[in-house]
Protein backbone atom coordinates (compact mmCIF):
# COMPACT_ATOMS: atom_id res chain seq x y z
CA UNK A 1 0.00 0.00 0.00
CA UNK A 2 2.90 2.31 -0.64
CA UNK A 3 0.61 4.41 -2.77
CA UNK A 4 -1.24 5.77 0.23
CA UNK A 5 1.96 7.37 1.45
CA UNK A 6 2.11 9.43 -1.69
CA UNK A 7 -1.36 10.88 -1.55
CA UNK A 8 -1.49 14.59 -0.92
CA UNK A 9 -3.58 15.04 2.16
CA UNK A 10 -2.21 18.25 3.65
CA UNK A 11 -3.23 17.32 7.15
CA UNK A 12 -1.26 14.10 7.10
CA UNK A 13 2.46 13.67 7.62
CA UNK A 14 4.85 10.72 7.81
CA UNK A 15 5.97 9.36 11.15
CA UNK A 16 9.29 7.50 10.92
CA UNK A 17 10.02 4.35 12.98
CA UNK A 18 13.38 3.41 11.60
CA UNK A 19 15.61 2.54 8.70
CA UNK A 20 16.77 -0.83 7.43
CA UNK A 21 18.62 -2.31 4.49
CA UNK A 22 16.68 -2.92 1.31
CA UNK A 23 15.39 -6.33 0.32
CA UNK A 24 15.25 -8.14 3.66
CA UNK A 25 12.41 -10.20 5.03
CA UNK A 26 8.66 -9.83 4.88
CA UNK A 27 6.77 -6.64 5.63
CA UNK A 28 5.20 -7.05 9.08
CA UNK A 29 1.54 -6.30 9.58
CA UNK A 30 1.74 -3.66 12.28
CA UNK A 31 -0.25 -0.59 13.17
CA UNK A 32 1.36 2.82 13.68
CA UNK A 33 1.53 5.23 16.61
CA UNK A 34 -1.99 6.52 15.92
CA UNK A 35 -3.49 3.02 16.30
CA UNK A 36 -5.05 3.40 12.85
CA UNK A 37 -2.71 3.59 9.85
CA UNK A 38 -0.45 0.66 9.09
CA UNK A 39 3.32 0.89 9.01
CA UNK A 40 4.68 0.78 5.47
CA UNK A 41 8.05 0.19 3.87
CA UNK A 42 9.19 3.23 1.87
CA UNK A 43 12.25 2.80 -0.35
CA UNK A 44 14.63 5.72 0.25
CA UNK A 45 18.08 6.26 -1.18
CA UNK A 46 18.80 2.54 -1.44
CA UNK A 47 17.55 1.90 2.11
CA UNK A 48 14.08 1.15 3.44
CA UNK A 49 12.29 3.57 5.75
CA UNK A 50 9.46 2.37 7.96
CA UNK A 51 6.77 4.99 8.31
CA UNK A 52 3.06 5.48 8.83
CA UNK A 53 0.73 8.34 8.02
CA UNK A 54 -0.32 10.35 11.04
CA UNK A 55 -2.40 13.41 11.67
CA UNK A 56 -0.29 16.55 11.31
CA UNK A 57 -2.04 18.44 14.09
CA UNK A 58 -1.57 15.66 16.61
CA UNK A 59 1.95 14.51 15.72
CA UNK A 60 3.63 17.66 14.41
CA UNK A 61 1.90 20.91 15.34
CA UNK A 62 0.89 19.81 18.85
CA UNK A 63 3.59 17.21 19.47
CA UNK A 64 5.26 19.11 22.29
CA UNK A 65 2.00 19.76 24.08
CA UNK A 66 0.83 16.17 23.64
CA UNK A 67 4.09 14.85 25.03
CA UNK A 68 3.36 16.64 28.25
CA UNK A 69 0.15 14.67 28.55
CA UNK A 70 1.35 11.55 30.27
CA UNK A 71 -1.51 9.39 29.12
CA UNK A 72 -0.94 10.32 25.47
CA UNK A 73 2.82 9.90 25.80
CA UNK A 74 2.48 6.49 27.44
CA UNK A 75 0.20 5.11 24.75
CA UNK A 76 2.10 6.56 21.82
CA UNK A 77 5.53 5.56 23.09
CA UNK A 78 4.33 2.01 23.71
CA UNK A 79 2.95 1.86 20.15
CA UNK A 80 6.19 3.29 18.80
CA UNK A 81 8.10 0.53 20.61
CA UNK A 82 5.69 -2.15 19.40
CA UNK A 83 6.02 -1.06 15.79
CA UNK A 84 9.82 -0.93 15.91
CA UNK A 85 9.95 -4.30 17.68
CA UNK A 86 7.66 -5.91 15.09
CA UNK A 87 9.93 -4.74 12.28
CA UNK A 88 13.06 -5.76 14.22
CA UNK A 89 11.69 -9.29 14.50
CA UNK A 90 12.44 -9.97 10.85
CA UNK A 91 15.45 -7.77 10.02
CA UNK A 92 18.01 -5.32 11.38
CA UNK A 93 16.53 -1.90 11.96
CA UNK A 94 17.97 1.37 13.20
CA UNK A 95 15.19 2.77 15.36
CA UNK A 96 14.39 6.45 14.85
CA UNK A 97 13.98 8.88 17.69
CA UNK A 98 10.47 9.36 18.97
CA UNK A 99 8.54 12.04 17.11
CA UNK A 100 10.52 12.14 13.87
CA UNK A 101 7.97 13.45 11.38
CA UNK A 102 8.26 14.34 7.69
CA UNK A 103 6.03 16.37 5.42
CA UNK A 104 5.86 13.66 2.74
CA UNK A 105 7.80 10.80 1.20
CA UNK A 106 10.03 13.03 -0.91
CA UNK A 107 11.11 15.10 2.08
CA UNK A 108 11.77 11.84 3.96
CA UNK A 109 13.87 10.54 1.07
CA UNK A 110 15.84 13.79 0.89
CA UNK A 111 16.68 13.70 4.61
CA UNK A 112 17.63 10.02 4.54
CA UNK A 113 19.85 10.58 1.52
CA UNK A 114 21.72 13.25 3.44
CA UNK A 115 22.30 10.88 6.39
CA UNK A 116 23.01 7.81 4.32
CA UNK A 117 26.67 7.47 5.26
CA UNK A 118 26.12 7.31 9.01
CA UNK A 119 22.95 5.21 8.65
CA UNK A 120 24.83 2.61 6.64
CA UNK A 121 27.66 2.62 9.14
CA UNK A 122 25.26 2.11 12.06
CA UNK A 123 23.38 -0.66 10.24
CA UNK A 124 26.63 -2.52 9.87
CA UNK A 125 27.41 -2.02 13.54
CA UNK A 126 24.12 -3.50 14.79
CA UNK A 127 23.90 -6.26 12.19
CA UNK A 128 22.55 -9.50 13.70
CA UNK A 129 22.33 -7.95 17.16
CA UNK A 130 19.64 -7.10 19.67
CA UNK A 131 19.68 -4.92 22.74
CA UNK A 132 19.20 -6.05 26.34
CA UNK A 133 18.68 -3.78 29.30
CA UNK A 134 20.30 -4.70 32.60
CA UNK A 135 19.54 -3.20 35.99
CA UNK A 136 21.14 -4.18 39.25
CA UNK A 137 19.25 -3.32 42.42
CA UNK A 138 20.42 -3.25 45.98
CA UNK A 139 18.20 -5.51 48.08
CA UNK A 140 17.23 -3.47 51.11
CA UNK A 141 16.88 -4.29 54.73
CA UNK A 142 14.39 -1.46 55.36
CA UNK A 143 11.44 -3.43 54.10
CA UNK A 144 11.98 -5.91 56.89
CA UNK A 145 12.40 -3.09 59.40
CA UNK A 146 9.00 -1.76 58.46
CA UNK A 147 7.46 -5.21 58.53
CA UNK A 148 8.90 -5.85 61.99
CA UNK A 149 7.52 -2.60 63.42
CA UNK A 150 5.43 -3.01 66.55
CA UNK A 151 3.27 0.08 66.26
CA UNK A 152 1.74 2.06 63.42
CA UNK A 153 3.93 4.99 64.28
CA UNK A 154 7.03 2.82 64.20
CA UNK A 155 5.92 1.38 60.87
CA UNK A 156 5.43 4.79 59.32
CA UNK A 157 8.77 5.95 60.63
CA UNK A 158 10.50 2.91 59.11
CA UNK A 159 8.68 3.42 55.80
CA UNK A 160 9.62 7.10 55.76
CA UNK A 161 13.24 6.24 56.46
CA UNK A 162 13.19 3.74 53.63
CA UNK A 163 11.65 6.25 51.24
CA UNK A 164 14.04 9.00 52.17
CA UNK A 165 17.19 7.04 51.80
CA UNK A 166 18.25 8.59 48.54
CA UNK A 167 21.37 6.96 47.25
CA UNK A 168 21.99 3.22 47.31
CA UNK A 169 25.57 2.24 48.12
CA UNK A 170 27.88 2.84 45.18
CA UNK A 171 28.27 0.01 42.71
CA UNK A 172 30.71 -2.42 44.29
CA UNK A 173 33.34 -4.91 43.17
CA UNK A 174 30.63 -7.49 42.53
CA UNK A 175 28.96 -5.18 40.00
CA UNK A 176 32.36 -4.70 38.38
CA UNK A 177 32.66 -8.47 38.18
CA UNK A 178 29.33 -8.60 36.36
CA UNK A 179 30.41 -5.86 33.93
CA UNK A 180 33.58 -7.77 33.09
CA UNK A 181 31.58 -10.94 32.49
CA UNK A 182 29.11 -9.06 30.31
CA UNK A 183 31.87 -7.76 28.11
CA UNK A 184 32.67 -11.35 27.20
CA UNK A 185 29.14 -11.90 25.89
CA UNK A 186 28.17 -8.52 24.46
CA UNK A 187 29.37 -7.01 21.21
CA UNK A 188 29.13 -3.61 22.92
CA UNK A 189 27.94 -2.20 26.20
CA UNK A 190 26.52 1.23 26.90
CA UNK A 191 26.21 2.62 30.40
CA UNK A 192 22.62 3.54 31.18
CA UNK A 193 21.61 7.07 30.51
CA UNK A 194 17.98 6.44 31.34
CA UNK A 195 16.82 9.60 33.02
CA UNK A 196 13.30 8.37 33.70
CA UNK A 197 14.10 5.12 35.46
CA UNK A 198 17.20 6.44 37.18
CA UNK A 199 14.97 7.37 40.09
CA UNK A 200 13.99 3.77 40.82
CA UNK A 201 14.82 2.99 44.41
CA UNK A 202 17.87 0.89 45.12
CA UNK A 203 19.21 1.04 41.57
CA UNK A 204 22.95 0.31 41.69
CA UNK A 205 23.76 0.14 38.02
CA UNK A 206 21.92 0.18 34.72
CA UNK A 207 23.15 -0.28 31.23
CA UNK A 208 22.41 -1.65 27.79
CA UNK A 209 24.10 -4.46 25.96
CA UNK A 210 24.33 -5.06 22.26
CA UNK A 211 24.27 -8.84 21.91
CA UNK A 212 24.35 -11.05 18.84
CA UNK A 213 21.08 -12.95 18.58
CA UNK A 214 23.14 -16.14 18.57
CA UNK A 215 24.60 -15.22 21.98
CA UNK A 216 21.24 -14.91 23.72
CA UNK A 217 21.60 -18.19 25.61
CA UNK A 218 25.03 -17.27 26.93
CA UNK A 219 23.66 -13.97 28.19
CA UNK A 220 20.80 -15.63 30.01
CA UNK A 221 23.03 -18.27 31.55
CA UNK A 222 25.36 -15.55 32.79
CA UNK A 223 22.46 -13.62 34.31
CA UNK A 224 21.16 -16.77 35.95
CA UNK A 225 24.56 -17.43 37.50
CA UNK A 226 24.83 -13.93 38.95
CA UNK A 227 21.24 -14.03 40.21
CA UNK A 228 22.08 -17.15 42.19
CA UNK A 229 25.34 -15.76 43.53
CA UNK A 230 23.67 -12.53 44.60
CA UNK A 231 20.54 -13.90 46.16
CA UNK A 232 19.44 -11.71 49.07
CA UNK A 233 22.01 -9.00 48.32
CA UNK A 234 21.38 -7.75 44.82
CA UNK A 235 18.64 -8.29 42.31
CA UNK A 236 19.10 -8.31 38.52
CA UNK A 237 16.43 -7.13 36.12
CA UNK A 238 16.95 -8.10 32.51
CA UNK A 239 14.70 -6.52 29.87
CA UNK A 240 14.62 -7.32 26.20
CA UNK A 241 15.20 -8.07 23.50
CA UNK A 242 14.89 -4.43 22.45
CA UNK A 243 15.63 -3.03 19.01
CA UNK A 244 19.14 -1.54 19.24
CA UNK A 245 17.96 1.88 20.46
CA UNK A 246 21.06 2.63 22.50
CA UNK A 247 23.60 1.70 19.84
CA UNK A 248 22.86 4.16 17.09
CA UNK A 249 24.75 7.39 16.79
CA UNK A 250 22.91 10.64 17.12
CA UNK A 251 24.22 11.68 13.74
CA UNK A 252 25.50 15.04 12.65
CA UNK A 253 24.19 18.23 14.20
CA UNK A 254 21.01 19.61 12.66
CA UNK A 255 20.98 22.59 10.43
CA UNK A 256 19.21 25.57 11.87
CA UNK A 257 16.47 25.60 9.26
CA UNK A 258 13.08 23.99 9.58
CA UNK A 259 11.52 22.86 6.39
CA UNK B 1 16.57 -23.41 38.37
CA UNK B 2 17.38 -19.74 38.82
CA UNK B 3 17.91 -19.52 35.06
CA UNK B 4 14.43 -20.79 34.49
CA UNK B 5 13.02 -18.46 37.12
CA UNK B 6 14.65 -15.50 35.45
CA UNK B 7 13.37 -16.47 32.03
CA UNK B 8 9.89 -17.26 33.28
CA UNK B 9 9.89 -13.95 35.09
CA UNK B 10 10.69 -12.15 31.87
CA UNK B 11 8.08 -13.98 29.88
CA UNK B 12 5.41 -13.19 32.43
CA UNK B 13 6.52 -9.64 32.84
CA UNK B 14 4.93 -8.88 29.48
CA UNK B 15 4.36 -5.38 30.66
CA UNK B 16 7.87 -4.11 30.25
CA UNK B 17 8.03 -1.19 32.61
CA UNK B 18 6.73 2.00 31.08
CA UNK B 19 9.82 3.64 32.51
CA UNK B 20 12.02 1.40 30.40
CA UNK B 21 10.01 2.08 27.29
CA UNK B 22 10.21 5.83 27.77
CA UNK B 23 13.93 5.63 28.44
CA UNK B 24 14.47 3.70 25.24
CA UNK B 25 12.02 5.41 22.95
CA UNK B 26 12.53 9.00 24.07
CA UNK B 27 16.19 8.93 24.92
CA UNK B 28 17.72 6.96 22.11
CA UNK B 29 17.23 6.07 18.49
CA UNK B 30 18.85 7.47 15.42
CA UNK B 31 18.32 11.14 14.76
CA UNK B 32 17.24 12.10 11.30
CA UNK B 33 15.88 15.56 11.50
CA UNK B 34 12.37 15.64 10.21
CA UNK B 35 11.09 18.45 8.12
CA UNK B 36 8.55 19.77 10.57
CA UNK B 37 9.14 18.36 14.00
CA UNK B 38 9.66 20.23 17.20
CA UNK B 39 13.36 20.54 17.70
CA UNK B 40 15.19 17.64 19.26
CA UNK B 41 16.05 19.92 22.15
CA UNK B 42 12.33 20.22 22.79
CA UNK B 43 11.91 16.45 23.05
CA UNK B 44 14.96 16.23 25.30
CA UNK B 45 13.63 18.88 27.66
CA UNK B 46 10.30 17.13 27.99
CA UNK B 47 12.11 13.85 28.53
CA UNK B 48 14.29 15.32 31.28
CA UNK B 49 11.22 16.70 33.01
CA UNK B 50 9.61 13.28 33.04
CA UNK B 51 12.06 12.04 35.61
CA UNK B 52 10.27 13.98 38.32
CA UNK B 53 6.76 13.11 37.25
CA UNK B 54 7.16 9.49 36.28
CA UNK B 55 9.13 7.91 39.05
CA UNK B 56 6.37 9.01 41.40
CA UNK B 57 3.44 7.84 39.30
CA UNK B 58 4.93 4.58 38.06
CA UNK B 59 2.67 2.54 40.29
CA UNK B 60 -0.39 4.37 39.06
CA UNK B 61 0.50 3.33 35.54
CA UNK B 62 1.29 -0.27 36.25
CA UNK B 63 -2.13 -1.34 35.10
CA UNK B 64 -1.22 -0.22 31.63
CA UNK B 65 -0.11 -3.54 30.26
CA UNK B 66 1.17 -3.76 26.73
CA UNK B 67 -1.39 -6.25 25.62
CA UNK B 68 -4.23 -3.92 26.50
CA UNK B 69 -3.15 -1.52 23.84
CA UNK B 70 -4.48 -2.03 20.36
CA UNK B 71 -1.53 -3.26 18.38
CA UNK B 72 -2.81 -5.03 15.35
CA UNK B 73 -5.78 -4.35 13.23
CA UNK B 74 -8.39 -7.02 13.39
Amino acid sequence: MATSLKSRDTNQVLYLYGVSRAGEGIVPDVVGVDAAAEVEAVPCAGLVCWASRVNKTEFADNLARNMENLEWLAEVSVRHQQAVAAIAASRDILPARFGTVFRNSSSLAAHVEKHKAHLTRDLKRISGCEEWGVKVFHVRAQAQAAAAAKSGREYLRARAAALHEQAPPPADAEVQRLLCALEEVAAETAPGSGVVSRGQRGLLWQGSLLVKRLQRDQLQQLMGRFSRDWEGARRIELSGPWPPYSFVSRGPEPEASRG
Amino acid sequence: MADNDLLAGMAEREEVSLLDILDHVLNSGVVIHGSLVISLAGVDLIYLGLNVVLTSVETALQHMRLEQLPTTRR
